[in-house]
């Protein structure tokens, strides 16, 4: 196993500036799973683990919403985690991309989203100082000094879910013996969770899309597909 | 962007207003929220409005206050915000309104930003992109990007310009863009979209993986998605499921 620092490094800068456009900056949706998960594939030459891992977080974190005061899973540090270890993790291998990496990954960098609601609640403090700063500087004329302290305010994100980042990557290089060690049995079972939790995750997005008659619309699309799937696999059956 | 007539406030002035509201929420913090992100944002359009010295230092002060909406609709207040500074700055009207324009605004914007923007688009172009995976790939990225900002920037900028040159009357403008309906639309979209990729995982699933099993593989994963919506609606927490549901296919695909 050899690590390459550039994907770490790589991985860290756009794991920062992604957690930055997600609530300090811009708020285009840089930073959604779908969008930050291949972006990250494509920064560490692993477009499909990125895809995957996207796919899968940005259905599984649909329904969350940054509502006033109220801090929601950071899901951008989810995806952003995941998907640098699973690339990681795939290069490691020395083979190409496949569902089993995508599940161990998932599995076990999912729950980063929790820790980032833990951070954004840690940086709270430090703004709540900045904002002290800038109220003093307003009263003693110095308004200079005072709008500065808007700005001062982004770079701990980008340094602590930059580093997260980029430790995720790092991660993924030690877990690829592990990976190694598991049963062919489990692996293939780690093969069938993608899908499966995939499933479960667009499930999940259709009860977190806040429709009024959500089980009615989920059924009536997920009835359509099945109905068109099959028809095709019948069409080429014959 | 051009400015109001009669207004001492250039063009560029008008846009550094509007890109520096860009960063809202850059030290969001619990006490006064966007309190910093406001000031900073309209920093620019204070600094040609007042001399330097206690005029201009009373103005920046009076946006140092507690201030929160959602990020992107607080662009109509911002601009209402300059279009008052520039009376206030006249003497054609007192202070006291400025304040109570964003009082009066920033509650309900708040509400109609994050029901239409965070719980009505996000979801919907999120579940329409993630659909169009199996069939667009990577390509799914861009059109995500490019449906959601064409939506967002657009309305943005709209809004400033509305805040700008309407005032206390951009209420009514706003009203007239009926969000809240399109945001029921945008969500039932997202419930089929979510609905469908979930039967399209299922059911390809089954195929590719089964074999012989194939059928009951894809309705099995099914039966897990329904299941899976029925906890979640019961608040089981979302790992709870997805990690119970990982284990079920781990076991299948071991021993199967």
């Amino acid at each position: 196993m050899s690590v390459v620092w550039t994907q770490v490094a790589l991985a860290g800068l756009w794991g920062g500036f992604v957690a930055l456009e997600r609530k300090a900056f811009l708020q285009a949706m840089l930073s959604r799973p779908l969008v930050a998960s291949t972006v990250m594939g494509a920064l560490l030459n692993d477009v499909p683990s990125g895809l995957a891992v996207g796919l899968l977080l940005e259905l599984f974190f649909l329904g969350t919403a940054n509502l006033g005061a109220a801090l929601p899973e950071n899901d951008t540090l989810a995806a952003t985690g995941t998907s640098a270890a699973a690339a990681t993790l795939t290069a490691a291998t020395g083979a190409g991309s496949t569902p089993a990496i995508w599940s161990l990954a998932v599995l076990l960098f999912i729950g980063l989203g929790r820790v980032g609601r833990r951070g954004d609640r840690l940086l709270e403090g430090y703004t709540a100082r900045l904002a002290r700063v800038a109220l003093s500087s307003a009263e003693a004329g110095n308004l200079t000094r005072a709008m500065r302290q808007n700005l001062w305010g982004m770079w701990p994100h980008f340094v602590l879910y930059g580093a997260l980042t980029s430790l995720c990557a790092l991660a993924g290089y030690f877990v690829e013996p592990l990976l190694e060690a598991l049963p062919p049995a489990v692996v293939r079972g780690l093969a069938w969770a993608w899908p499966a939790m995939a499933s479960v995750a667009a499930a999940i997005a259709a009860q977190g899309s806040h429709a009024r008659r959500a089980p009615l619309y989920a059924a009536l699309g997920a009835a359509a597909v099945t109905v068109a799937v099959v028809f095709v696999l019948l069409q080429e059956h014959r | 962007m051009s400015a109001p007539p009669d207004s001492p406030l250039s063009a560029w002035v008008l846009l550094r207003v509007f890109l520096r509201s860009l960063f809202l929420q850059a030290s969001w913090n619990p006490k006064g929220m966007q309190n910093l992100g406001l000031a900073y944002a309209l920093f620019p359009a204070l600094e040609r409005l007042y001399p330097a010295g206690p005029a201009r230092e009373e103005a920046v002060r009076r946006h140092l206050v507690f201030f929160n909406t959602h990020p992107y609709v607080a662009a109509a207040i911002v601009g209402g915000v300059v279009n008052h500074e520039l009376r206030i700055s006249r003497g054609e009207e007192s202070p006291d309104k400025v304040v109570a324009f964003k009082a009066a605004l920033m509650g309900p914007l708040a509400a109609l930003g994050d029901g239409f923007f965070w719980l009505s688009l996000k979801p919907a172009v999120g579940a329409v992109s993630a659909a169009l995976v199996p069939l667009l790939g990577v390509w799914a990225v861009p059109v995500f990007l490019v449906l959601y900002n064409l939506v967002h920037v657009l309305l943005r900028v709209r809004l400033y310009w509305l805040g700008l040159t309407l005032g206390d009357r951009l209420v009514e403008a706003v009203a007239r863009a009926n969000l809240p309906a399109r945001g029921a639309r945008l969500r039932t979209v997202a419930a089929a979209c979510a609905g469908g990729l979930a039967a399209w995982l299922a059911v390809n699933f089954g195929a590719n993986a089964g074999g012989a099993h194939a059928p009951l593989l894809a309705a099995g994963c099914l039966a897990l998605g329904v299941a899976s919506y029925v906890l979640v609606s019961r608040r089981v927490p979302n790992y709870v499921v997805l990690y119970l549901v990982a284990g079920l296919a781990c076991a299948a695909g071991a021993f199967l």
